[in-house]
């Protein structure tokens, strides 16, 4: 569970307004950026943080502990993005099947994998590989970019991912490890890219 | 990937880094990694992957909008 949430819940139900403004800014921070991993877009991000707030002032006193909290606003946070599409970026629904996503054994070169590990000196490589992570998580089908958020960004557990998704436990690890193989491969595209560059400027 | 039992055991690995596997399944993973090479790239490019997603932070944080303070604040009364 999130421990910024858990730590927000405290202060709003300490009945303190400045504890409680700051919890407000603590939620915004979580459904904002959880926002804008799933749909890419500030405003997007923007209506779904006002809508699902606007939404937790009217209930806050029906959350018994930091986890119906975290699990209510992740759910409420969901629905609001997959419905508020006006700029999101949202790739056709479709099925990952784990054979296509397996990598060829030319994908498996120990340098492949070192040359991603960038240095905290090489700015501009570290700023390219946050894009090439943001661009892979956009063209993830809705339902497993989800999953990797929640459970990979927002770091539930699978628990928790499986209730806010309203599916099991079992088909929540199927999607994550479909959506991880899916990035990992992107990525490790953009690794190889790196590589050719480096050995390119040392020649 | 490089044969059969390597894909067999590709499709644990998400669960065992989440160490989401039941113990026997858990061991199988770890025996075949000692001798397999591909499968060991393979998992620190996943690890790789999920600490990168684990790191990653959203920059800009706008403040709430007016309209969610008041229907904070109003809830609080």
């Amino acid at each position: 569970m999130n421990t910024q949430i858990e730590e927000a819940l405290k202060s709003l139900q300490s009945g303190n307004r400045q504890d409680a403004e700051r919890a407000l800014a603590t939620l915004q921070g979580v459904v904002y950026g959880f926002g804008m991993k799933v749909c890419g877009s500030h405003e997007d991000a923007q209506d779904t943080a006002q809508e699902t707030l606007i939404r937790l002032a009217r209930q806050l006193r029906e959350f018994p502990d930091a986890r119906a909290l975290s699990v209510w606003l992740y759910k409420v946070a969901k629905t609001q993005c997959l419905m508020s599409r006006r700029k999101s970026k949202f790739a056709p629904a479709q099925m990952l099947s784990l054979e296509d996503l397996m990598p060829k054994e030319s994908d498996l070169s120990p340098t492949g994998i070192k040359s991603w590990q960038v240095t905290p000196e090489e700015t501009v490589l570290r700023m390219e590989l946050r894009g090439r992570l943001e661009d892979a998580i956009l063209a993830l089908p809705k339902h497993y970019r989800l999953v990797l958020i929640l459970r990979d960004m927002e770091q539930l557990d699978t628990r928790e991912v499986a209730e806010v998704m309203g599916i099991s436990e079992e088909t929540t690890k199927k999607r994550l490890q479909r959506a991880r193989v899916f990035v990992r491969n992107a990525l490790a595209g953009y690794a190889r890219h790196l590589n050719e560059r480096k050995s390119k400027s040392h020649a | 990937m490089p044969d059969r039992r390597c894909k067999h055991i590709f499709a644990m690995l998400s669960d065992y880094l989440n160490a989401e596997l039941p113990v026997k399944k858990c061991r199988e993973v770890e025996r075949h990694l000692k001798g397999c090479e591909p499968c060991i790239a393979y998992l620190e490019s996943l690890k790789n992957t999920v600490e990168a997603c684990r790191r990653y932070q959203v920059r800009k944080i706008p403040a709430p909008s007016k309209k969610v303070r008041e229907a904070l604040l109003l809830a609080l009364r």
